[in-house]
């Protein structure tokens, strides 16, 4: 959003009613520093500086610093409401005013013999105040107040522990006993609290005696403290859980959100844990039950059905409850599970439909949205009539509910309509009927647009020919009577590259034509550009034709109608296919990247930019790369708001996603650059995503990943393992790998190693091994691997080591690493399985039980890793309580072979057994997969 | 109407305290500021500990309100002082009279200071502070160390003070009102 729209959306920030920055600057210079000090005027010129501050408005470091300086001196006068104003601005000009220490000592004083009124807020301005050299000096002070029997005085010296943790770690770590004993103490408020507040003045009765947010403030600290010792952290859990220690709900919900973090690092521990969950679900407070309800859901996958039910009887509840709110946090959970398990939540179907009346828009869109996931699923493997007419209702009741909502949330259906219609292929006619009869009606660019968006990618998802003809006829038709050029210029577009290949381009051609006719300059051109399209690939008395059509363009009034049907017919006549028909793109992120490249050293430029280096990508490609980010999407959707770094790590992996060949091009561009990968060819593939050999809280964190060089005659595999030191007092020199592979096939060539690891620094250390080539079919292998190194001990503070004491060598053993046969594969998207499967025509086939896979569910997830190819058909969901399940997966190896998998699963008694049958283009390529499993 | 005029404007500077009478209390760390500052203001000796920054005290003494700043004496807090210098009546200058070693660098920070423009009508007031202690230089020898006699255009003084013992705190303090009186007639 612009900074220009969200000051118009803000009433607060009307800038023309801001008082004038250098008015109020001058003003406050000369008040501050006269004697003696007017306390009345000075509030008001705080209160004016800080209306400023809040809006948006900062100062330069020097006049910030000067209006520090005179602020500092209103420390003389003792109106405690002064002095609250002065604390609150020099916490917002401690950011930009230099030499803010000279504040300490007072506010010190102030902590120690201060008004009750504005401690608090000296405690936190003073974290704001301290530096590392001075922090020490506080230490005392801080211990003090955080043990303060008053909730107010202990919560800001709790947060204000909290925001000194940057820069100094190590005096905040000797509050841990101090904090952990405020977690268990009971404050309150003591009893004149309120009454020095005019605003609470008489009506003291009535207000709490404790909120107990000091709790939640101390179980982020202790945290934070913690962090790094997962069994400290678990014991801290289990002993807050144990005696029901925590009162505040938004501590509980802190503790809740923890142990979801301790659950991602190690699902092992869920036995333990999932009975805290569940007792949370009956707590009196809504948030809590919710956020122990949106933990579980996001780890459902560890939980079995009968269990998870609770999470469901749970939502129900809070489905019906009159807080709007509350309504809307369980809604969405629920939508949240209909994602992937809309079987689960049927029996919450009846609650969804009242919901769908709700007065809440955002709520009853959310009932719908969610109501079109469960009914799907309901029929989704039998067209039975019930399931059909629920849609039919369902339709019914969003088509009168469309006509009262806003288009923001008639967008949000239509995204639903478009998910739902990609994921249950089967059920798009009622719903293409639905978007294009929203489609005729009045509406906005950005609504229409989303609605063509939609179209658009079900004409490229859908396998079903009649469908597409369906939709494009109905572009044909908007686009007879369609306001907005940018959006008939696109349907002009894809009718040339759809209209072609249907049975009646004829009834395109018309309306195209019709364009030429009715339409402004711009829309004409791109209906030239379409037409042109028709000839080429129609041929016979299509390209007469529209020769006739395009030489009448030749009087157009407009130049670019006239140069691009000009231009056409040439290519027509000549017969030139490939340059009016885009059968490959560029990859743009890449072109983007070698260009920028490219610019910035003018030294390039001597030489031409060479455009073959950017990859080409053929229209399947590019389709497989969108369909699997539309469908990661999908199921991301609701996970990246989880926490801060777990945030952040998310947002990376969906990044790596969208730029895998960049990814893969900057690992290509890297390796080149070491001379001794020089001669061996193209990079053919490397595995993206980083392998961690290690935990990700050791000593040292190695990670790993495989590079495969398999062009030239000797196929080599570069092994790139990235070492991290986490330990602060030692060095570690001549850092190696030692790599044991089983296999003979495969024989250690060389290795580059590390010098020197500082800590907290992070190496590469290449190791290269010949490798067997395709033919040898005995590709697979598992590498023993052992990191050996020299310790040096870091002896002063500058991180300097002993150079006498020569250090001793160590050996650190790490997981082992495997060669699998997705390293060899990339997914591909391709809308009819079955047809491509029948077409390959080399077929292996095995069946393999699979120890230690519990559910189908986690069945489909590792051959979905283990062979990194594409689910087809929406073959990656599958119903609960099922007993088997057909997996479907496409793929196009580094030799270029197409191979496509049927895995059938059956799940018995607790063990899952699989039968794949592999087809290939290559008998060795099946071959080899058999192999590997 | 104007004799009433002007009248009751000499009289409100006799005899309304109503104005605050600035006073900084300036010197090397460790000399006693602090000690001295709450000496005055509470009669008791408090312990200290170096001062990061100022404290700022308001004390009325003989009918007068004084505004009392006890700024840091650390080197990293010095160049800070200046920021306080305007509208201020009279320095109060403490020297640690047992610190032979740095009596010089007293010396040129005092000069440093008196030389700034917004302090040339200040008076000022040297306390030889820690009387108690043994080996103390006396105010004579301070005053010589301090190139006192030097200062022209300004009124000043030199007391012997132990502020521990609440000595010689008092007799300077005394003088300072005086001069101060003094100059605002």
């Amino acid at each position: 959003m612009s900074t220009s729209s969200y000051k118009k959306g803000d009433p607060y920030s009307h800038s023309a009613s801001l008082p004038d920055k250098m008015t109020v600057f001058q003003e406050c210079l000369q008040q501050f520093n006269a004697s003696p000090v007017n306390a009345k005027k000075c509030r008001q010129l705080l209160s004016q500086l800080l209306r400023l501050i809040y809006s948006g408005e900062s100062f330069p470091s020097q006049e910030s610093t000067t209006l520090f300086f005179s602020i500092s001196k209103l420390f003389q006068h003792k109106d405690v409401s002064l002095r609250q104003l002065v604390y609150l601005t020099i916490k917002e000009l401690s950011s930009t005013s230099q030499d803010i220490l000279m504040v300490t000592s007072s506010i010190m004083k102030d902590i120690q013999s201060g008004d009750l009124i504005y401690k608090p807020n000296a405690i936190r301005t003073l974290s704001k105040v301290l530096d590392p050299t001075t922090v020490s000096a506080s230490e005392r002070l801080f211990k003090n107040s955080l043990v303060d029997k008053n909730p107010i005085i202990s919560s800001a010296a709790l947060v204000s522990s909290y925001n000194l943790l940057p820069i100094a770690k190590d005096v905040v770590k000797r509050f841990t006993n101090e904090t952990s004993e405020t977690i268990d103490s009971y404050k309150k408020f003591p009893s004149d609290q309120f009454q020095l507040h005019e605003y609470y003045g008489s009506s003291t009765t009535n207000l709490p005696s404790t909120t107990f947010m000091y709790q939640y403030h101390a179980l982020g600290l202790v945290y934070e403290l913690r962090n790094h010792d997962k069994m400290s952290l678990k014991k801290l859990i289990t002993s807050l859980t144990d005696h029901q220690a925590l009162k505040n709900s938004l501590a509980v919900i802190q503790l809740i959100r923890f142990i979801h973090k301790i659950l991602i690092d190690d699902e092992s521990l869920i036995g333990q844990l999932f009975p805290i969950l569940l007792s949370f679900l009956k707590h009196k407070s809504d948030s809590v039950e919710l956020e122990s309800c949106k933990v579980i859901i996001s780890l459902q996958h560890l939980v079995n059905k009968y269990e998870f039910a609770n999470v469901i009887n749970c939502l129900q509840k809070l489905l019906n409850v009159p807080r709007t709110a509350t309504r809307f946090a369980a809604i969405r959970l629920v939508n949240k599970i209909s994602i992937k398990h809309p079987k689960e939540i049927l029996t919450v179907n009846e609650e969804l439909e009242n919901l769908i009346n709700d007065p809440n828009r955002s709520i009853s869109t959310l009932a719908i949205t969610t109501l079109l996931k469960t009914i799907g699923s309901g029929t989704i493997e039998s067209e039975s009539s019930i399931g059909g007419e629920s849609v039919d209702r369902l339709i019914n009741k969003m088509t009168s509910l469309m006509d009262e909502i806003t288009e923001d949330f008639k967008i949000v259906i239509i995204e639903a309509i478009e998910n739902l219609a990609i994921k249950f292929q089967s059920k798009h006619k009622k719903l293409v009927k639905f978007l294009t009869d929203l489609l005729r009606d009045d509406g906005s660019l950005e609504l229409k647009t989303s609605i063509i968006d939609t179209l658009f990618d079900l004409i490229k998802f859908l396998k079903n020919d009649e469908s597409k003809q369906l939709i494009l006829m109905n572009l044909c038709e908007f686009i007879e009577d369609c306001e907005y050029t940018e959006l008939s210029i696109r349907i002009l577009h894809l009718l040339g590259d759809e209209g072609p290949k249907t049975s009646n381009p004829s009834y395109y051609i018309r309306h195209i034509y019709n364009r030429l006719v009715l339409e402004n300059s711009i829309v004409r051109s791109s209906a030239v550009i379409s037409l042109s399209k028709f000839a080429i690939i129609c041929g016979g008395d299509v390209k007469t034709n529209i020769e006739i059509l395009l030489n009448r363009c030749l009087n157009d009034i407009d130049d670019e109608v006239r140069d691009r049907a000009t231009l056409s017919l040439k290519f027509i006549k000549n017969n030139e296919k490939r340059l009016i028909i885009n059968e490959s793109k560029f990859d743009l992120n890449i072109l983007e990247n070698k260009l920028i490249h490219y610019l910035n050293d003018e030294s390039n430029f001597e030489s031409k930019f060479d455009i073959n280096e950017v990859p080409l990508l053929t229209m399947e490609e590019l389709n497989s790369k969108e369909i699997e980010n539309k469908l990661n999407n999908l199921d991301k959707n609701d996970d990246v708001e989880i926490e801060s770094n777990h945030k952040s790590h998310q947002i990376e992996e969906s990044n790596e996603i969208s730029n895998e060949l960049l990814k893969q091009q900057e690992f290509s561009s890297e390796l080149s650059s070491i001379p001794e990968f020089s001669g061996y060819g193209k990079l053919s593939k490397s595995t993206l995503k980083p392998i961690y050999l290690t935990d990700k809280e050791n000593e040292f964190v190695v990670t790993v990943n495989k590079h495969y060089f398999m062009e030239s005659d000797d196929a080599k595999l570069v092994l790139q393992f990235n070492i991290t030191n986490t330990l602060n007092h030692l060095i570690l020199q001549n850092v190696s790998l030692i790599c044991q592979p089983d296999n003979s096939l495969y024989e250690e060539d060389f290795i580059l190693s590390i010098d020197e690891l500082k800590p907290q620094e992070t190496g590469i250390v290449y190791v290269v091994f010949n490798m067997p080539n395709i033919d040898d079919i005995e590709l697979f292998n598992n590498f023993n691997n052992t990191l050996s190194y020299v310790n040096r001990e870091i002896i002063d503070d500058n991180g300097n080591i002993d150079e006498s004491d020569e250090g001793w060598s160590d050996e650190y053993p790490i997981e082992d690493l495997e060669i699998l046969p997705g390293d060899f594969i990339h997914p591909i998207y391709n809308s009819n399985f079955t047809e491509i499967f029948d077409q390959l025509s080399f077929e292996q086939s095995t069946v393999v039980n699979l120890p230690g896979v519990k559910s189908l569910d986690n069945a489909v997830t590792h051959f979905k890793d283990l062979f990194n190819m594409m689910p087809l058909e929406g073959s990656q969901d599958l119903d609960s309580d099922a007993n088997s399940h057909i997996l479907k997966l496409f793929g196009k190896d580094i030799w270029n072979n197409k191979v496509a998998i049927q895995v059938r699963l059956a799940l018995t008694g607790g063990k899952v057994a699989a039968k794949l049958s592999i087809k290939s283009d290559s008998d060795n390529v099946a071959k080899f997969i058999v192999e590997s499993i | 109407m104007g004799q009433t005029f002007s009248f009751t404007n000499i009289f409100g500077k006799l005899f309304y305290t109503q104005k605050e009478i600035r006073i900084l209390i300036l010197g090397l760390d460790g000399a006693g500021k602090t000690t001295i500052l709450y000496r005055l203001q509470m009669g008791e000796v408090v312990t200290t500990k170096p001062t990061i920054g100022f404290n700022v005290e308001t004390l009325k003494y003989k009918n007068l309100t004084l505004n009392i700043w006890d700024l840091g004496g650390q080197t990293s807090i010095r160049p800070y002082w200046r920021c306080y210098y305007s509208n201020t009546a009279a320095v109060i200058f403490v020297v640690d009279s047992t610190d032979k070693d740095r009596i010089d660098i007293a010396s040129k920070e005092l000069h440093l200071m008196l030389k700034e423009e917004e302090l040339l009508d200040s008076a000022l007031l040297v306390f030889a502070n820690k009387q108690d202690q043994p080996g103390a230089l006396t105010a004579a020898e301070v005053s010589q160390a301090l190139n006192l006699t030097e200062l022209k255009d300004r009124s000043w003084s030199i007391v012997a003070s132990s502020a521990i013992k609440g000595e010689g705190l008092t007799e300077g303090l005394d003088w300072l009102m005086d001069v101060i009186k003094d100059e605002q007639l």
